[in-house]
C-alpha cells in the first residue's frame, strides 16, 4: 500500500480532491493537460445562484493547490499507462516539454510583451489572441509560461529578455512513473461544439457565440473588458436571446439533458441585464430545469425583479440579416403560432460532452464508459470507476459546481479509504531552526529592493528607493535583487539576516498575495518568526500601472516602502497554538445519508458514533421499493447496514436524540437522551427530511388520493387501476414551498414506468410544470413517453382541480401546451408534493449553525463548500442540506467524509496566526463583537464578564475588532497600532 | 505635617463641578482638615494678581475644570500650570472639552451672529458684538478674546491626572483626593477612573447585541430591564469609562458619554460609529439593498452631537471644517 | 497641477487582487493612492479614516469584495453600514463626503479597480486639498 493519490484533471473538481487528501495526510499527484490548473470555472465570470465572482472564490483554492507541500502538480503531462492493483498503483506520465524552466520562471510576463507572434486565446474561447509564449490568465497556477511551439518561429527575443534565463527551446517530453495507492478521475466535460448544428449558423454568423464565450464576453477581465459588446461591430446588443438544449436532450446530437444550461443562461441573462437595464433577453427553452438549492427562486427572480422572458419553444433555425447581421428567429409556440422576432444576439446554450479524453482515459485505465461516452457509475456507488479508482465532477456526467464538489470531496474520502493505513507515511515536514527571540531586540530592519528583471527596474529607479529606504529609522541593511524570488536570492535574504542580525524583513517587489509564503519560509529558514515580515507591493501596483510616470512610480515606491518600513517596526512574533482533537465523529441522522457517513469514516478508521431518532435505520430509504436503473434499495440497506454493525469503529445509538452539543471543531462534548454523553472532533448533521403531506387535491380525505411514496408502496404490493393520474409540483414551487424539490419529477416517471412494466393497460397521466428530469434522466422521461405515460402540462395558474362526484374522482385541467380543458375519471391521483425539511431550529441552535429559508441547513458557501458549515468541525449530508437523490446523497455523505477526515486525522489542530484578541483588562462585555463573527467564534466567558476568543474557529477577518467599542478587540498582524503607523508614514515628512 | 495647598479653578464651565466639590458632603471636612484652599474664584476673593505672585509651584494640587474657551482660560491654565505641583483636569469639560466643545461644529462669527444678531429674543439694533477692545472715556477697556476652538486643557498646558465626569462623581472625587493625601496617586498622565468601559458596572442585561433600529429616549420607554443598546437607545457606555456607577442607567437614561473614552481609543466617535453602525441591522443584513441600507443608517440623526457629545475638541478632527 | 493624495485600504481577497490584476493586464492609472491590505473591509473603522485625513490623506478609498462574495462571508455588509455613517458624520465635520469612497471590485474587475482610482483621483483634484478646521 502507498500513501499517496493521483488525481486526473486540475479543475475545481481535482483541486477540491486533492486539498482534501493533502490535508488528511496523503501525498497526492494532481496531473493535468493543460499547463496550468483551474479548469472551466477559471472562465467562469460568475457563478449561479449567488452571483459570486467565480475567479473570487476559486483564487484561494487555486492558490492553496500550488502551494501545499503534499500536492504535486504535474502539468502539461498526459497519462500514457497504468500498472498494478489498488493501494499499490504505478502510473506512468508523459510530461510534455513547456520550453521554459519551471524552476527559473518568475512569471513576470516580460517575455510575452516582446514576443512577435501571436496565436488565438483559447482561456478567452478564442475572442482574442494571446502571445506565442503565454499564460492563459494572471491567476494561473502555476504561475510559469509556456511556449506554443506551433507558433513560435524560434526568433530568440524571449530568450534574450528572460532575465531569469528561464527559456529553454532545447526542451523534450519526458516520462516519470509514479507510485500511488489510489487514483481520481476528475477530468472534467469539454463542451457541445455547435458548428455541427448548421442550422444555427455558429461560425457563420458572427452574432451567434456559445454561452462559453458570452461568460468571457462578460467576464471584466475578459475580451472586451467586461463590456457586454457584440462581436460583428462592437455594438451593444439590446436584444439577446438564449438558445437553450443546443447539443443537450437530442436526437440528432446528445439525448442526455446537461443539467446546468438553463441555470447558467439565467445567469448569464441576469448579468448581461446588470450591463445594461435595457436589454430585452429572452430564453427560448422546452422545460425550465431549475431544480437545485436556491435555483428555482433565481429562476422567478430572474423574471420577476429583472425582467427577462422565458419562451416555451425548441428554435429550429437562425438566420442572419446580411447587412445589419442581426439574427432572426422563427419558432413555433406551444399553441402551434409561428411567430419571428428579431435579436442583436444569440447565445447558444451548449450542452456538457464527455471530455476528448474520455476514450483514451477508460483504455488506460480500464475504466467503463456509458452509452454517452461519461464515466459509467452505479447509483449506490457513483463514485467508483473500479476497485482503486473513483471518479467525481462532470466526467461521471453533467453537473453543476456544488455537485461537483461534494464529489470531489467523496472521491478524496473513497481514494483514502483503500490505503487508510498509510495515512501520513509520504507527507513531508519541513524542519526549521530554532527561532531567534526578539522581543527584547531594538528593531533592525533590513529592506530588499526587487528589480523583477526590468519590469520594476525598468521604470521604478530601484537605486535610489534602495537609497531612500536606507535613511528610515531602524533600517540596518538594504539591497537589491534582480529577482527577489529566485532560489539565490533567498540565500542572499538568509544571509544578509545572520550576518546583519536583522530581526525585520520588508521586501518591495510584486504581490504578497502570491510571494509573501515563500519570503516567509525563507527567513523563518535563517531564524526569524515569520511575521517579523512585511511586503509591499511595487510591480503589480507600482511599476506596472504607472509605466509613463517612471518618476511618480519611484515617489510612489518610496511611500510604500517608508509604510511598509513603518509598520515592521512594530510587528510582533506570532504563533499557531494548537489544541487536540478527538480523533472521532458523531453522525445525527442514521438514513442513507448518515449511515453512509458513518460507514465512510469508520472505514478510515475513527471511531464513530450514529445517533438516529427512530429505533431502525435507513431514514427514507426504507420507503424506497425501486430505483429507475433496477436496483433494490432494500438489499442494499440491508447490506449498509449489516457493515455498519460489524464494523467494530461504529457506535449505533437508534432510539436516541442529542439533548446538548457542548464546544467546538476537534473537541464537541454531545449529551445523548440515552444519558450517555459523547466526546468528539467533527459532527455530520444527516437529520435527512421527509415527504411533504399535502392539504390540497383530497388528500387524507379520499383514500384513492396519494402521495408517491404511498404509491411506490403500493406498486410493490400491487395496485389495480384502470386510470392514475400523477400531479407533479403539488405544494412545490409555489406560497407553500418556494423551492423545486428536485427529485419528484424522476420519482413520477419511475413509478409511472414501473406501473406500465406492472399493468401495461394501465392509463397513465403524468400533469408536470416543467419535467425535470435532468442528466441521464433524461433517458427515463423518453422511455415513458415511448410507453405510452401521457405528459400534460399545466400552468400554475391553471392549476388541476380535483372534485368527488358520487363515488368516482373527477380532475379537471387545462393542458397549458394545447390550451384545452379537458377531465379526467382517475382511480388512483397520485401527488408528487416533494421533500420538507424537519424541523431543524432546535438542532441548528445546539450546533450554532444556521437554516436557509426553506428551513434546511445552510452550507458555508452555497458553491465551493457544499457540505461544510461556516461553523468549523461540523458538516451535513442529504436531505438536511436539500432535497436530492440517492446517488447524490451518498456523494455527499462521502464529501462530508472526507472534510471531516481533513480534522480528525490530526491529532491537533493548529490555529491560524493572524486572528483576533482580547485584552482581559479593557473588555467590558458589552458583547457588541459577537454577532459580528461569522464563525462564532466569540463567546462570553460569564464568571469574567469578557469576552473570548476561540481561537480554533477565529478566521481573522477583523470584523469584530474594528466593532470593538472600547479597542479591547485587536487583530494580530492588523492591530490598530500597526495601521495607524502606516497611516502616518503616508505623507513623507 | 503641612496642610496641602489647594486651587480651585473654573474655565468654561457650567459650574457643576464646582457643586461637585461638595457633594462629598461631610468629607468636605476632612479636605479642610488636610488642606488650604488657597485659590477659588466661586467661594473666594482672591485675585488673579494674588495667584500671579505665588511662588512658583505654591500650590500642591490644582483642580482645573471647565474647557479652553477664551484666551482667559488658556491664560489662567498657563499661569495654574506654573503654580500648581500637580493639576488636575476636573470634569469631562477640562479633560475632553465636553459639552461647550460642541461649539466646535461652529466658530466664533457664527456664535457672535446667533447669540448676539439672529435669535429672535435679541434685541440689538446697532448690532453689536463683543470687542477685545474698546477705547472708553476712561481708557482702553479689555475683554479675553474668544476662540473659534474650543480646547481641552491638556491641549494648552501640561496636565497631570485626568478626573472625567460631568461632572466627576463624589466616589472618583473621593478616592482622588485620598490617594492625593496618602500619596498613591498612580503615575502621571493617568486618568483617575476605571479603564474598562460602563458595561463593566452596568445593571442591565445584555441578550444579544443586534439592534433592528434605532429610537431616540423620547420614543421609547425603556423596560429597564435589558441593554439600552439593545432596545435601539443610543447608549454610550460601551466605550465611555466606567466609574460614575452607571447613575444614568439606573434612571433609565442611557449614557452620553461624560466619562470619555476608554484608554485604547483615541476618537470616541468614530469608534462608536464603527460598534453601532456594525450591530446596526446586522440579523438580515445581506438582504438588505442599498436604499435600505441608507434608510437604516438615517435613523441617527446626528451622529456627531451624539458620538461627540463630550470629546469633539479631543477628536482626530477636533472640529467642523468651517467654509471660507 | 495639484496631485490628492489617497490611501486606499484593499481588502486582500477581492480588490487587492483586483490592484493586482490591473498590474498585470498593465492598465494605466494615476499614482495618487497607496495601499493598505487588510484582510477584509470590515477591518477598517471609521478612526482609520479619519485618522488618513488628520495624516494628510486627500482622499480614501476602502474597497472589498461585491457584496455576497466576502471572503469572510458577511464582513463586506458591515463595512457598508460603516461607510455610510461615516459619510453623513464626515458632512457635519464641513468635509465633502467625496473624499470617502466605497467601492467593490471583484478580483476579475482590474479595469474597474484601474477606473475608481482614476476618477476619484479626478475629482479630489477639482475638491483641492482637503481643509481641516485649524486648532487655533
Ligand atoms: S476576527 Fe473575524 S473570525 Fe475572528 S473572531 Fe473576529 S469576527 Fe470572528
Ligand atoms: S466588543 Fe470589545 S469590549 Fe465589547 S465584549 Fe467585545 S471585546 Fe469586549
Ligand atoms: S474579504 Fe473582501 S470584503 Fe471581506
Amino acid at each position: 500500500m502507498v500513501g499517496s493519490v493521483m488525481v486526473v484533471g486540475g479543475g475545481i473538481a481535482g483541486m477540491q480532491a486533492s486539498l482534501d487528501l493533502a490535508d488528511s495526510g496523503f501525498r497526492v499527484y494532481l496531473v493535468d493537460k493543460a499547463p496550468t490548473i483551474g479548469g472551466v470555472m477559471a472562465q467562469l465570470d460568475k457563478t449561479f445562484p449567488t452571483l459570486d465572482c467565480s475567479m473570487c472564490i476559486m483564487a484561494p483554492k487555486l492558490v492553496a493547490t500550488g502551494r501545499h507541500h503534499n500536492i504535486h502538480l504535474l502539468t502539461n503531462a498526459d497519462i500514457i499507462n497504468v500498472e498494478g492493483n489498488p493501494g499499490n498503483f504505478t502510473v506512468t506520465v508523459k510530461m510534455n516539454p513547456r520550453f521554459v524552466n519551471a524552476e527559473k520562471c518568475t512569471g513576470c510576463g516580460l517575455c510575452a510583451q516582446y514576443c512577435p507572434v501571436e496565436a488565438v486565446n483559447e482561456y478567452d474561447e478564442r475572442l482574442t489572441l494571446r502571445r506565442g509564449i503565454y499564460v492563459d490568465y494572471p491567476q494561473a497556477v502555476p504561475l510559469v509560461y509556456a511556449i506554443d511551439r506551433e507558433k513560435c518561429i524560434g526568433c530568440g527575443l524571449c530568450e534574450n529578455i528572460c532575465q531569469a534565463e528561464a527559456i529553454e527551446y532545447d526542451q523534450t517530453p519526458s516520462e516519470e512513473k509514479v507510485n500511488v495507492g489510489a487514483i481520481i478521475l476528475a477530468a472534467g466535460f469539454d463542451e457541445f461544439e455547435p458548428d455541427t448544428k448548421k442550422e444555427y449558423g455558429y461560425g457563420r454568423f458572427k452574432n451567434v457565440v456559445t454561452a462559453t464565450e458570452f461568460e468571457r464576453i462578460l467576464s471584466a477581465s475578459g475580451p472586451f473588458a467586461g463590456h457586454v459588446v457584440r462581436p460583428s461591430d462592437g455594438e451593444i446588443p439590446k436584444r439577446i436571446a438564449f438558445l437553450q438544449c443546443v447539443g443537450s436532450r437530442d436526437e440528432k446530437s446528445n439525448k442526455y439533458c446537461s443539467a446546468v444550461c438553463c441555470m447558467y443562461a439565467t445567469k448569464e441573462a441576469i448579468i448581461a441585464k446588470e450591463h445594461n437595464p435595457d436589454l430585452e433577453a429572452t430564453i427560448f427553452f422546452m422545460d425550465m430545469r431549475t431544480y437545485g438549492k436556491g435555483f428555482e427562486q433565481f429562476y422567478q427572480r430572474a423574471q420577476s425583479e429583472y425582467g427577462l422572458s422565458y419562451i416555451r419553444s425548441r428554435v429550429p433555425c437562425i438566420e442572419e440579416n446580411p447587412e445589419t447581421q442581426n439574427l432572426l428567429l422563427t419558432y413555433e409556440t406551444e399553441d402551434g403560432t409561428i411567430t419571428k422576432a428579431e435579436f442583436d444576439m444569440v447565445v447558444l446554450s451548449v450542452g456538457l460532452e464527455p471530455p476528448k479524453s474520455s476514450q483514451e482515459l477508460s483504455t488506460v485505465f480500464g475504466v467503463p464508459l456509458n452509452d454517452y461516452g461519461f464515466l459509467d457509475w452505479k447509483i449506490f456507488e457513483p463514485l467508483k470507476a473500479k476497485e482503486g479508482i473513483y471518479a467525481c465532477g462532470a466526467f461521471s456526467g453533467p453537473k453543476d459546481i456544488p455537485d461537483t464538489v461534494a464529489q470531489a470531496s467523496g472521491a478524496a474520502a473513497m481514494a483514502s479509504g483503500v490505503i487508510s493505513g498509510e495515512r501520513g507515511t509520504l507527507v513531508e515536514e519541513k524542519v526549521y531552526p530554532q527561532e531567534i527571540d526578539v522581543a527584547e531586540q531594538q528593531p533592525r530592519i533590513g529592506v530588499f529592493v526587487c528589480w523583477c528583471g526590468i519590469n520594476i527596474g525598468g521604470i521604478v529607479n530601484v537605486p535610489e528607493v534602495m537609497e531612500y529606504a536606507s535613511t528610515l529609522p531602524n533600517v540596518v541593511f538594504v539591497d537589491q535583487n534582480l529577482y527577489t524570488c529566485s532560489q539565490d536570492t533567498q540565500e542572499k535574504i538568509k544571509q544578509a539576516v545572520e550576518e546583519h542580525n536583522l530581526n525585520r524583513v520588508v521586501v518591495a517587489s510584486c504581490t504578497p498575495r502570491t510571494h509573501e509564503p515563500l519570503f516567509q519560509s525563507t527567513i523563518r529558514e535563517a531564524g526569524l518568526n515569520p511575521y517579523l515580515f512585511e511586503m509591499t507591493n511595487i510591480r503589480d501596483q507600482c511599476s506596472w500601472v504607472h509605466m509613463h510616470t517612471p518618476e511618480e512610480a519611484t515617489e510612489k515606491a518610496k511611500d510604500l516602502v517608508r509604510m511598509a518600513v513603518a509598520k515592521s517596526n512594530l510587528l510582533e512574533p506570532l504563533k499557531s497554538s494548537s489544541v487536540e482533537v478527538t480523533q472521532s465523529g458523531l453522525v445525527i441522522g442514521g438514513g442513507i445519508a448518515g449511515m453512509t457517513a458513518a460507514l465512510g469514516l469508520a472505514q478510515q478508521g475513527f471511531t464513530v458514533h450514529l445517533v438516529e431518532k427512530e429505533d431502525h435505520l435507513g431514514g427514507l430509504l426504507r420507503s424506497i421499493r425501486f430505483t429507475m436503473s433496477g436496483e433494490d434499495p432494500q438489499e442494499y440497506l440491508a447490506t449498509l447496514e449489516q457493515s455498519l454493525r460489524d464494523h467494530p469503529n461504529v457506535h449505533i445509538h437508534t432510539g436516541t436524540t442529542v439533548e446538548r452539543i457542548d464546544g467546538y471543531v476537534g473537541n464537541f462534548t454531545t449529551a445523548l437522551s440515552s444519558g450517555e454523553e459523547i466526546r468528539h472532533g467533527i459532527c455530520v448533521v444527516a437529520v435527512g427530511g421527509q415527504e411533504h403531506k399535502p392539504a390540497s387535491y383530497l388528500y387524507g380525505k379520499d383514500e384513492r388520493v396519494v402521495t408517491q411514496l404511498e404509491f411506490e408502496d403500493m406498486l410493490s404490493k400491487g395496485v389495480k387501476a384502470k386510470t392514475v393520474v400523477m400531479i407533479n409540483c403539488v405544494e412545490s414551487r409555489d406560497d407553500t414551498k418556494e423551492y423545486c424539490s428536485r427529485v419528484c419529477c424522476s420519482e413520477a416517471v419511475k413509478n409511472a414506468l414501473k406501473l406500465k412494466e406492472k399493468n401495461p393497460d394501465t392509463n397513465v397521466y403524468i400533469l408536470y410544470r416543467d419535467m425535470r428530469t435532468y442528466a441521464f434522466r433524461e433517458q427515463y422521461y423518453d422511455r415513458a413517453r415511448e410507453n405510452g405515460i401521457v405528459f400534460m402540462r399545466y400552468d400554475p395558474e391553471t392549476k388541476p382541480r380535483l372534485e368527488k362526484k358520487g363515488e368516482s374522482l373527477v380532475l379537471y385541467a387545462h393542458d397549458a401546451a394545447l390550451d384545452l380543458d379537458f377531465e379526467l375519471h382517475p382511480d388512483l391521483v397520485v401527488l408528487s408534493t416533494g421533500v420538507s425539511p424537519y424541523d431543524n431550529s432546535a438542532l441548528s441552535q445546539m450546533l450554532k449553525v444556521p437554516l436557509d429559508r426553506d428551513g434546511f441547513f445552510l452550507e458555508a458557501h452555497m458553491k465551493l463548500r457544499p457540505v461544510d458549515f461556516a461553523t468549523d468541525g461540523v458538516f451535513m449530508a442529504g436531505l438536511a442540506h436539500s432535497p436530492k437523490f440517492i446517488d447524490e446523497t451518498i456523494s455527499q455523505a462521502y464529501g462530508a467524509v472526507a472534510r471531516a477526515c481533513t480534522i480528525i486525522s490530526k491529532e491537533r489542530i493548529e490555529t491560524e496566526p493572524i486572528i483576533a484578541e482580547v485584552d482581559e483588562e479593557l473588555c467590558c462585555g458589552c458583547q457588541v463583537c459577537i454577532p459580528m463573527c461569522p464563525y462564532n467564534a466569540r463567546e462570553l466567558d460569564e464568571e469574567e464578564n469578557i469576552v473570548k476568543v476561540n481561537e480554533v474557529l477565529c478566521k481573522g477577518c477583523g470584523s469584530c475588532v474594528a466593532a470593538c467599542p472600547s479597542g479591547a478587540a485587536q487583530q494580530r498582524h492588523f492591530r490598530d497600532n500597526q495601521l495607524s503607523s502606516m497611516i502616518e508614514a503616508f505623507v513623507r515628512r | 505635617m503641612d496642610k496641602l495647598k489647594f486651587a480651585f479653578y473654573w474655565a468654561a464651565s457650567c459650574g457643576g463641578c464646582e457643586i461637585a466639590v461638595l457633594d462629598i458632603d461631610e468629607k468636605i471636612l476632612d479636605v479642610v482638615e488636610k488642606a488650604d484652599i488657597v485659590f477659588w474664584p466661586v467661594a473666594l476673593d482672591i485675585k488673579y494678581k494674588d495667584v500671579e505672585a505665588f511662588q512658583d509651584k505654591y500650590i500642591d494640587v490644582c483642580f482645573f475644570n471647565g474647557a479652553i474657551r477664551t484666551s482667559e482660560h488658556e491664560e489662567m491654565a498657563h499661569l495654574l500650570r506654573a503654580k500648581s505641583k500637580t493639576l488636575v483636569a476636573f470634569g469631562a469639560c477640562a479633560c475632553f472639552g465636553g459639552i461647550p466643545g460642541l461649539a466646535n461644529v461652529s466658530d466664533r462669527d457664527e456664535i457672535f451672529n446667533l447669540v448676539y444678531k439672529e435669535l429672535p429674543s435679541v434685541s440689538n439694533p446697532d448690532e453689536t458684538t463683543p470687542q477685545e477692545t474698546y477705547s472708553a472715556p476712561e481708557g482702553e477697556l479689555t475683554l479675553p478674546q474668544f476662540f473659534d476652538t474650543v480646547k481641552a486643557l491638556h491641549q494648552v498646558c501640561d496636565v497631570d491626572y485626568f478626573l472625567p465626569g460631568c461632572p466627576p462623581t463624589p466616589e472618583l472625587i473621593e478616592q482622588a483626593l485620598t490617594a492625593i493625601f496618602e500619596g498613591t496617586l498612580p503615575p502621571k498622565g493617568s486618568t483617575l477612573a476605571p479603564e474598562k468601559a460602563l458595561c463593566e458596572e452596568c445593571p442591565l442585561e445584555i441578550q444579544e447585541k443586534k439592534i433592528p433600529f434605532i429610537k431616540r429616549p423620547y420614543q421609547v420607554i425603556p423596560d429597564g430591564k435589558r441593554c439600552l443598546l439593545e432596545q435601539g437607545i443610543v447608549c454610550m457606555g460601551i466605550n465611555t469609562r466606567a466609574g460614575c456607577g452607571a447613575r444614568c442607567i439606573k434612571a433609565n437614561m442611557p449614557c452620553r458619554g461624560c466619562m470619555g473614552p476608554t484608554p485604547e481609543v483615541t476618537d470616541q466617535g468614530a469608534k462608536l460609529v464603527s460598534a453601532i453602525a456594525s450591530i446596526l441591522g446586522v440579523e438580515g443584513e445581506e438582504r438588505m439593498t442599498e436604499k435600505e441600507v441608507e434608510a437604516l443608517i438615517d435613523q441617527i440623526k446626528d451622529p456627531l452631537g451624539t458620538f461627540y457629545r463630550y470629546t469633539l475638541p479631543i477628536s482626530l478632527l477636533r472640529r467642523k471644517v468651517m467654509k471660507k | 497641477m495639484y496631485e490628492p493624495k489617497i490611501i486606499g485600504f484593499l481588502c486582500n481577497w477581492c480588490s487587492y487582487a483586483a490592484a493586482d490584476l490591473a498590474g498585470t493586464s498593465r492598465i494605466q492609472y494615476p499614482s495618487n493612492m497607496r495601499a493598505i491590505r487588510v484582510m477584509c473591509s470590515s477591518r477598517i473603522d471609521p478612526e482609520h479614516v479619519l485618522r488618513a485625513f488628520v495624516n494628510g490623506a486627500d482622499g480614501v478609498l476602502i474597497a472589498g469584495c461585491h457584496p455576497g462574495d466576502c471572503h469572510y462571508i458577511s464582513g463586506n455588509y458591515k463595512t457598508e453600514r460603516k461607510y455610510v455613517l461615516m459619510r453623513k458624520m464626515l458632512e457635519q465635520f464641513g468635509i465633502d463626503p467625496r473624499r470617502l469612497r466605497l467601492e467593490w471590485c471583484s478580483s476579475a474587475e482590474g479595469g474597474k479597480f484601474a477606473q475608481v482610482v482614476t476618477e476619484m483621483t479626478e475629482e479630489l483634484r477639482t475638491l483641492g486639498p482637503i481643509q481641516l478646521g485649524a486648532g487655533d
